[in-house]
């Protein structure tokens, strides 16, 4: 019986990996996607109709956003989307109470599963006027499904509110996990773990940027959402790895840093590798199965596993190898 | 043994009493995957209170669910959120209007007696407006109905001739719009012709609704006061009673309707504190005052700032889809986990089974509203509990090929991989209750979701896998180190 704590051997047949001799590859390719990312948000921004790093949503804007499924039976008739947006801007609302009437000249309509459903995205409507809107649309665009409707009116007081709660529950929640990490290991993987958070979020986030600026993707609350998981999920991903290294460094062991830490990691990549697979399958369930309101959520979740796991097998432990102890 | 041997019975009784459970307790579904409108009302400062506290909220949160349950709506709920916003949830409500109607207005009701003199100008006021009226319905019948033109009987001329003394010009708008806009101006002319308020819906004790005898299809709204109401109501009557002038009822600043006081009054004006009012209302119009009075003013002015009506058929669709998903994602990660780590992966799926049952039961329990994003993070969080039984399989498999057996693999498979997994799952959990606490709406139901998923996670993969693995363990059939890695990686055994 061999003691299971001792024999490096076994431990230099499992290198699968060698990460140490490709560290300046793995940085370059992170580096590079991270540049392509700012390029995005920074042009996101200086693009004078968004003049934000991500197109806004409803959500944070504040609007009224109406969703109309239409009868197809069998199939739906033609429909363009300019022929709505003529309807909605010729339509006179009715008054609500003094508040001036909602401009409707600029109304933005898309269509959905193949014409089978359609987005209106408006300014803020009172209940009625989105009735009356819903009335003006149908005999272009209807008959609708019963109860195949959705109007969403957000006030833009809310979307502020939930970005900067979101905004503010984010960083409370990464200051937590530093201190946990730097408390339970040291300062330097507490650092790289954040660093490794970072570099996920920013790429998914320079992502959504450019959908937006090439197909007008807009993102809302759910993405929000999506960016919070990620976060979780990326440094329980790093954690994992840096519990391996930990672990070698801790037996004492006379191998330079370097080769601990690709032990450590080659040790953990057939895990870190089958749970992204596991993780990453049913968000596909969800991109190819699921419905369009959970399109993108799904799409930005699989895309924040896929660098996620980039980020802890390779950009988090070999930023470590950079804090090579002295005389070593 | 006896000691797996009580732990999978432990294991089995939860399984059993968190089916049963669910058995007996629906999941509560949120409104987007039922259909339904949900309404965020923010109260705002006003007059002397500059800030609003916990207590201006009770009492706002006081006079809305007055209201609320006066709609009618089953399961309707009224939840504060944060410091100065209430939600309101409308289970299967599709006209979001009504609410907001209900919701929004103050319902300042008051008595007012008619000044002196100009009685004549009153006269052709009222006029005024019960035509304006007559033609505003009209025309609303018609834009609903579709119907030809029909303006019999309507004077254009002498309508056109009320607007230009309005100073209306009749240019920009449509024809519904100017006439609202007439009614408006008109209403407020006729309250000029009135006196402050003499009495107010605070003295109001209670209100109800009738048709009206004469007329079923006309209803009046019934109110009864206090005694200092009754008071103040009997000295205004007696005021005007047996004079031309009226009494003129005013909610929200507009003239709803004026009753004349006949003489009989003169000498102790209407005692008993009781009135009606009736404005040619609706049956529907005459509940909606109803609950509005009934719930008193609010202290507070409130402000609707989000709407969401999502109907029926779409929340169905969302449901059907995300169980595909969800299934389809579980048959995945079950096929996979098998194929991967053989009998230690079976183990696992079923610890993965129990996982799912349990954390529906807790949804149950808690109780968690399931909607869309909490679905994702179920389903996300299926990936996640996988983690921990790859983790320790690793290390299982790891100890094998180092040539250990197999109950010492097993046993130190999952001593090692503890640390890890309780680093990474105690990571989320802080990130969650940061979430949980400082985040809104959507974002906390999220993290409530994630939590308890990775909570229970924890347990099930430190015991529920352990105890199956060690329970099965005790067959000697299954003790094979072929069950757990092929044999062609397993070291060959040395002298």
């Amino acid at each position: 019986m061999v003691d299971a704590s001792s024999p490096a051997t076994a431990d230099v047949r499992q290198l699968r990996w060698s990460l140490s001799a490709m560290r300046q590859r793995v940085w370059l390719i992170s580096a590079a996607v991270v540049v392509v990312s700012l390029i995005g948000l920074v042009s996101s921004w200086l693009d004078p109709t968004i003049r934000a790093p991500l197109r806004p949503g409803l959500d944070f804007t504040g609007g009224t956003q109406i969703q109309l499924e239409r009868q197809c039976d069998p199939a739906c008739a033609d429909l363009k989307a300019i022929a709505v947006s003529n309807v909605i801007r010729e339509l006179a609302l009715p008054k609500e109470g003094n508040a001036p009437l909602p401009q409707l000249n600029a109304p933005r309509v898309q269509l959905l599963d193949a014409g089978q459903s359609l987005l209106l995205r408006l300014p803020t409507l009172s209940a009625a006027q989105g009735q009356a809107v819903i009335q003006a649309v149908e005999p272009v665009a209807g008959p609708f499904k019963d109860g195949g409707q959705s109007v969403d009116t957000i006030g833009p007081s809310l979307g502020r509110q939930l970005l900067q709660s979101s905004l503010v529950s984010l960083l409370v929640a990464f200051a937590g996990i530093a201190v946990y990490i730097s408390f339970r290991y040291d300062r330097r993987y507490a650092f790289l773990a954040l660093v490794a958070l970072a570099h996920d979020v920013v790429i998914v986030c320079g992502f959504f940027a450019w959908l937006g600026l090439f197909f007008q993707l807009e993102v809302d609350s759910l993405f929000a959402v999506a960016l919070l998981t990620i976060a979780g999920y990326s440094v329980n991903d790093t954690v994992v790895v840096f519990d391996r290294i930990r672990e070698r460094t801790q037996q004492g062991s006379d191998l330079p840093l370097k080769l601990q830490v690709d032990q450590a990691v080659s040790a953990t990549l057939t895990r870190t590798l089958y749970t992204s697979g596991t993780t990453l399958m049913p968000l596909l369930a969800l991109v190819f199965f699921g419905g369009s309101t959970l399109y993108w959520f799904a799409i930005a979740l699989a895309l924040g596993v896929v660098v996620g796991s980039w980020s802890s097998i390779a950009l988090a432990p070999s930023l470590l190898t950079l804090w090579q102890p002295q005389g070593d | 043994m006896a000691r797996y041997q009580g732990w999978f019975a432990f294991v089995l009784a939860l399984a059993i009493a968190a089916g049963m459970f669910l058995l007996r307790t629906p999941l509560e579904l949120g409104l987007d995957l039922r259909g339904g409108s949900q309404l965020t009302v923010q109260v705002q400062p006003a007059g002397d209170i500059t800030r609003v506290g916990s207590e201006e909220m009770e009492a706002v949160k006081a006079v809305l669910e007055r209201r609320v349950n006066g709609l009618g709506v089953a399961e309707s709920t009224l939840q504060t959120v944060g410091d100065t916003q209430l939600v309101l949830q409308l289970p299967g409500e599709q006209d979001p209007t009504r609410a907001a109607r209900v919701l929004g207005s103050t319902a300042m009701l008051e008595f007012r007696a008619q000044k002196p003199g100009a009685e004549g100008d009153l006269r052709s006021l009222r006029q005024l407006r019960s035509q304006v009226r007559a033609i505003l319905r009209l025309r609303e019948d018609q834009a609903r109905n579709g119907d030809p033109d029909n303006s019999d009987g309507i004077d254009f001329d002498q309508l056109a001739e009320a607007q230009k003394l309005f100073g209306l010009d009749g240019e920009s708008t449509s024809e519904i719009d100017q006439l609202q806009q007439l009614l408006e101006k008109v209403n407020g002319e006729i309250v000029q012709q009135f006196e402050p308020a003499a009495l107010t819906g605070k003295d109001l004790v209670t209100a109800g609704r009738q048709p009206l005898q004469n007329n079923p299809n006309s209803w009046e709204v019934t109110l009864s006061f206090n005694s200092d109401g009754a008071e103040a109501f009997a000295e205004l009557t007696k005021s005007i009673a047996g004079t031309d002038r009226l009494l003129g009822i005013v909610l929200d600043g507009q003239a709803i309707s004026e009753a004349s006081v006949g003489p009989q009054f003169q000498a102790a004006g209407i005692s008993g504190g009781s009135a009606s009012i009736s404005g040619n209302f609706t049956a529907e119009e005459a509940r909606e005052l109803e609950v509005q009075l009934r719930g008193g003013s609010l202290p507070l002015p409130v402000e609707i700032i989000e709407v969401r009506t999502i109907g029926p058929t779409l929340g169905a669709e969302n449901i059907r889809r995300s169980l595909v998903a969800a299934l389809s994602g579980l048959a995945f990660v079950a096929v996979f986990m098998v194929v991967a780590y053989r009998l230690p992966g079976a183990v696992a799926v079923v610890a993965l089974s129990l996982y799912a049952l349990f954390n529906l039961a807790m949804y149950a329990l808690i109780p968690v509203t399931l909607t869309l994003p909490g679905i994702a993070g179920f389903i996300l969080s299926i990936g996640m509990a996988v983690d921990a039984n790859v983790l320790i399989f690793e290390r299982i498999k790891d100890e094998l090929r180092r040539g250990n057996t197999l109950i010492r693999s097993i046993d130190t498979g999952f001593s090692e991989a503890f640390s890890s997994i309780v680093d990474g799952h105690l990571t989320t959990l802080i990130s969650c209750a940061a979430l949980f606490f400082l985040g809104t709406g959507l974002v906390k139901g999220f993290a409530a979701t994630l939590g308890i998923g990775v909570l229970l996670s924890l347990f099930t993969a430190l015991t529920c896998t352990r105890t199956l693995l060690r329970f099965l363990m005790g067959y000697s059939g299954l003790r094979s180190p072929n069950n757990f890695l092929p044999n062609s990686q397993l070291p060959t055994p040395s002298a």
